[in-house]
């Protein structure tokens, strides 16, 4: 046992050595969470606190005309969870799969698959914001040049096909994560299972069925939580690409988006609620929450059964 | 105890005097250059030069006063202004737009009222030209009026002439017939785009369906609203010129629109005369023209909506009302107005400057015989959800497909009458 | 640990018998590497071009290397002053979160006191707090204690938003460190403080790197915070520089791209040169070892 019972001469020490983390995570992270919590429960005329309305905000936010922009930003949220989950999960495995059965270069190739995750989405958006300009993009030229018209179309500027030109850059700039996720929990499975099971005639599809990706649940869940956080938290790309009002026609509206826009306003809209906004950062709050601790008690819950 | 205090105050008060005298009297230019520093914000990007030579010039005229001029892009500005005037921060003299946007900042207190003998010249403004600086429900004035704006069709004859058009269009029909025939001819007719801006082209024609200020004032007085068939029909406006616009044109973005008309790449942009100097400075070779929108038939009635644009204001918390109140005064005079014209080639709002570009000229004109209000910027976006904004996600969405023209005429009614008093019980 | 891992990636090289998957997979690791370089090396290509020539062509290839782009990105798109901001708040910040953690880890570790548990389980709910949702009360927060438009605001901000992860990985390392090296550092008379900097520091070093990079790359990258709390242009840092560039420059795709690049550069050069404590530092605890 590495700890040990506290003298009294080690007790200064020790809060010395813990206040300033606790100080600094207090302040900047655990009052504003509270703080948050009251604000939603006040009327606000801009930043100026009014009264307390108790449960209004979020009775609002179910009633016209804001129960039409939460509900599309809620669907739009789930939608990314579940296209960037599935996606990028199944090209991550392939990644890691071709990636863990290299001869050579596996390191070269580790580096190149990783390489965008560590781009900031902001250069990531206008990067591709301007490849995918219809007038002057490359890729409406290629199209043009190649007479491809599949790939001539308005990718971010019909509703529909916008919030899913975005899911693809989320997952250019992402896909890389759970790739090297998989890898790390391929190298760490004991090469011995797998020669056990090449010695019994198993072929290569078999032991990846039966033996690599069973043992790759940990990974999984930690993929899982992360792209349920990061889906539902989903900011920049459509706040770079599709504006503050979620062009094309509040297509591509998120909920941080709303949270966002409801606090600091838009060009045109007159007027700034934070109680609304509030409401909105809460139920995020609590839904992020829960659904990550759901989300991880159930998959565990998987993991040690098989 | 007391005495003594009251001595000292006695012989404080008599040193403070004592230095006043003796600063008044023998360092008056000292007081002069006591530096103030100011800050001004603004949304034109685009004439960030053409502010700060006028600062340059006002600082010479009033040495000791320095302005700081920071512009942010048009779209993030109303954010920027707003989060930092609740900060208490931001600047202190403030470029603000007019009608609902600048409500915005007068409901919480952010800006400090003029009264009217604060600003030399201010009684010659036009009354709708000062109207639109003032407050919702606020009346008072809290900017100087800058610059009007109109809408109307900037061509470029040069490229039409590729489709053996000669002359720009005189009537409504023709301008679609022209349409027509540049794209047969495998050019591009309109450089517009389909998404948020959108709302500028559509105002650019919709007057004259849906019949211009009488109609305007109809619905601010409830007596119409948004599902007028006129209305219906000046959206549906629009949707007949999807087919000239650039192809995947809901995906083309406001910059890439102006783009390809500055290039040279297409006949006709429909936008606000406060293009002109922006495409002349990024295309000094461009060979152009604006013209208003033409009527549906020779002779017939013409519309052309029209707003103020905005103002110059102080922060109500600003430490030096005094000195921003100079550069006020100065923003309200003709050695404003007249480079005003000159450089940025925009209307000034300032009386009696006379305007010479034979461009500027043409809109000058429009405006006093065609102009009505553009709708939505000057009598809709009051509130949440403004009337722009709804037809900023509803156009594009009447021109994917997804929505019919009378669906998006509801939708405004019906997001407008949720604080439209006019609407109560119409809806 | 390291041994098994090196056994087991001999193994692999040694073993792993050639299928016909491997094709469809070196395939997809080929075509995967061609959609990560073709758009950095277009974006590049772009960023020595003007901006009539690429409204023109856009696929051509430039005409030699003109870095006209690139002086007016660093000079009137004051790009110098936005990389020197993101610099000092990315290190100052970093920096903060490694003393703070490897203090807090360490007491943690290594002192069995009444309320460590408490004090572990407070660390663990401040992972679960996202400091992006409350932006508005730390808005109206930096706003009273005069922390808005500064730079201090954000390090103080980014720095306790990373610490409780710090702080869980610091614990969960020197909690598997051997005890009898402090000890016998005690027992030579070392103070608490010279226990923690010349015993505990040394081993935890490695560590730091990795909780530094896993740190320091999302606060390098963020735009949200300094969106929302920093408006005076000498202060903002350059993701958010980039984006005023964007507003700015919107017509000058050249100077876009140039200023693209420029924002990407930094950390692209250091993860070629890092790039295993790169892919370490950012999959830490999604990963094990």
């Amino acid at each position: 046992m590495a700890t040990r019972n506290v003298t009294r001469y080690q007790r200064p020490w020790i809060i010395a050595f813990i206040t300033p983390a606790m100080i600094l995570t207090v302040i900047f992270t655990l009052v504003p969470a509270f703080t948050l919590l009251s604000y939603s429960l006040y009327g606000w005329e801009s930043f100026k606190r009014g009264d307390f309305v108790g449960f209004t905000n979020f009775e609002r936010l179910s009633n016209f005309p804001f129960r039409g922009d939460f509900g599309g930003a809620f669907r739009n949220n789930v939608i990314v969870f579940v296209t960037l989950f599935l996606v990028q999960t199944s090209v991550g495995m392939i990644l890691a799969l071709a990636i863990y059965r290299l001869r050579r270069g596996k390191k070269l190739f580790q580096a190149i698959v990783f390489l965008p995750v560590i781009l900031s989405l902001v250069i990531v958006a206008f990067m591709w914001k301007l490849f995918l300009d219809p007038l002057f993009g490359p890729i409406s030229s290629l199209a043009l040049q190649f007479n491809l018209p599949w790939l001539n179309q308005p990718w971010l500027g019909q509703p529909g096909l916008a919030l899913f030109t975005l899911i693809f850059i989320g997952l250019w700039r992402w896909v890389g994560f759970p790739a090297i996720v998989f890898l790390a929990g391929m190298n760490s499975i004991n090469e011995e299972y797998i020669e056990a099971a090449r010695i019994d005639g198993a072929s290569e599809m078999q032991i990846f069925r039966k033996i690599i990706f069973p043992l790759l649940a940990p990974s999984f869940t930690i993929v899982a939580i992360l792209t349920f956080i990061g889906a539902f938290e989903w900011f920049e790309l459509p706040y770079v690409i599709g504006g503050v009002t979620g062009q094309p026609g509040g297509s591509t509206t998120t909920m941080a988006l709303l949270f966002y826009r409801l606090a600091f306003g838009t060009v045109d809209s007159a007027t700034v609620d934070v109680g609304l906004s509030s409401a909105i950062g809460v139920i995020l709050f609590i839904f992020v929450g829960i659904g990550a601790a759901l989300g991880s008690y159930y998959l565990r819950k998987r993991e040690i059964q098989q | 105890m007391k005495t003594r205090n009251r001595l000292r105050h006695l012989v404080a008060s008599l040193t403070v005097s004592a230095v006043a005298l003796s600063g008044s009297v023998l360092m008056a230019p000292m007081s002069k250059a006591a530096n103030v520093e100011l800050t001004m914000y603004s949304w034109r990007v685009e004439d960030k030069a053409f502010y700060e030579s006028v600062i340059k010039d006002f600082s010479a005229a009033n040495p000791g006063i320095k302005i700081t001029f920071q512009s942010f892009p048009s779209a993030d500005y109303q954010t920027i202004l707003m989060s930092a005037m609740a900060a208490g921060k931001g600047p202190d003299i403030v470029h603000v737009r007019a009608y609902g946007a600048l409500d915005q900042l007068v409901v919480p207190g952010y800006l400090s009222p003029l009264a009217a003998n604060e600003v030399k010249g201010l009684n010659k403004y036009p009354v709708d030209a000062l109207n639109s600086q003032r407050g919702f429900s606020d009346k008072r004035l809290f900017g100087v009026p800058f610059a009007y704006q109109s809408l109307g069709i900037f061509y470029n004859l040069e490229y039409m002439r590729k489709a053996g058009i000669q002359l720009p269009p005189n009537t409504y029909p023709e301008f679609i017939e022209q349409l027509k025939k540049i794209k047969a001819a495998g050019l591009q007719g309109l450089a517009n785009g389909g998404s948020t801006h959108i709302e500028q082209m559509w105002g650019t024609i919709a007057p004259m369906f849906y019949g211009g200020t009488e109609f305007y004032n109809d619905v601010v007085a409830g007596k119409k609203t948004f599902t007028d068939p006129a209305f219906i029909k000046s959206l549906e406006a629009v949707q007949e010129l999807f087919p000239y616009m650039p192809s995947n044109a809901t995906a083309v973005s406001y910059d890439a629109s102006r783009a390809l008309f500055f290039s040279g790449k297409a006949a006709f942009f429909m936008g606000g005369i406060f293009e002109l100097g922006y495409f002349r400075n990024q295309n000094p070779k461009l060979k152009f023209d604006f013209m208003a929108t033409p009527p549906m038939s020779k002779g017939g009635k013409q519309f052309v909506s029209t707003w103020a644009d905005g103002g110059f204001g102080i922060n109500a918390k600003t430490k030096a009302r005094p000195e921003a109140l100079k550069f006020l005064n100065y923003l309200a005079s003709k050695s404003f107005g007249a480079p005003f014209v000159q450089t940025v080639a925009q209307i000034t709002a300032v009386p009696g400057v006379p305007i010479r570009d034979r461009q500027l000229q043409k809109a000058v004109s429009s405006i006093n015989k065609w102009g009505t209000p553009y709708i939505m910027l000057v009598g809709f976006r009051y509130k949440n959800p403004t009337g722009s904004a709804l037809l900023q996600t509803g156009i594009p969405n009447m021109l994917n497909g997804t929505k019919t023209a009378k669906q998006v005429a509801d939708e405004v009614n019906k997001g407008v009458g949720t604080w439209f008093g006019p609407f109560a019980g119409k809806i | 640990m390291s041994a098994k891992f090196s056994k087991a990636k001999e193994h692999a090289a040694g073993r792993t018998p050639f299928a016909p998957i491997d094709i469809f997979l070196q395939g997809a690791l080929v075509v995967n590497a061609l959609g990560v370089f073709l758009p950095i090396i277009f974006m590049i290509n772009s960023s020595f071009r003007n901006g009539a020539d690429i409204y023109t062509s856009p696929l051509a290839l430039a005409n030699g290397i003109d870095l006209s782009n690139y002086r007016l990105v660093l000079t009137e798109g004051k790009f110098t002053q936005y990389l020197l901001n993101s610099f000092i708040v990315t290190a100052s910040a970093t920096f903060i979160v490694l003393l703070c953690g490897t203090l807090a880890g360490y007491a943690l570790a290594r002192y069995q006191f009444k309320f460590n548990t408490a004090i572990y389980l407070f660390f663990l709910a401040g992972l679960l707090i996202p400091a992006k949702l409350a932006l508005v009360p730390l808005f109206i927060q930096l706003k009273n204690m005069g922390l808005l438009d500064s730079r201090i605001g954000l390090i103080l901000v980014y720095a306790s938003g990373a610490i409780p992860a710090a702080v869980f990985i610091f614990t969960g390392f020197i909690r598997a460190l051997p005890a009898d090296l402090d000890n016998a550092a005690r027992i030579d008379g070392a103070s608490e403080l010279q226990v923690f900097s010349r015993v505990m520091l040394p081993l935890i070093f490695p560590v730091t790197g990795i909780v530094g990079i896993y740190s320091a790359i999302p606060i390098w990258n963020d735009f949200l915070l300094p969106l929302v709390f920093i408006r005076d242009t000498s202060k903002m840092t350059i993701m958010q520089g980039i984006s005023v560039f964007f507003g700015e420059y919107g017509a000058n795709w050249g100077a876009l791209f140039a200023g693209l690049t420029l924002a990407a550069l930094p950390l692209v050069i250091l993860y070629v040169i890092l790039s295993s404590q790169f892919i370490k530092g950012l999959t830490a605890g999604a990963t094990k070892g």
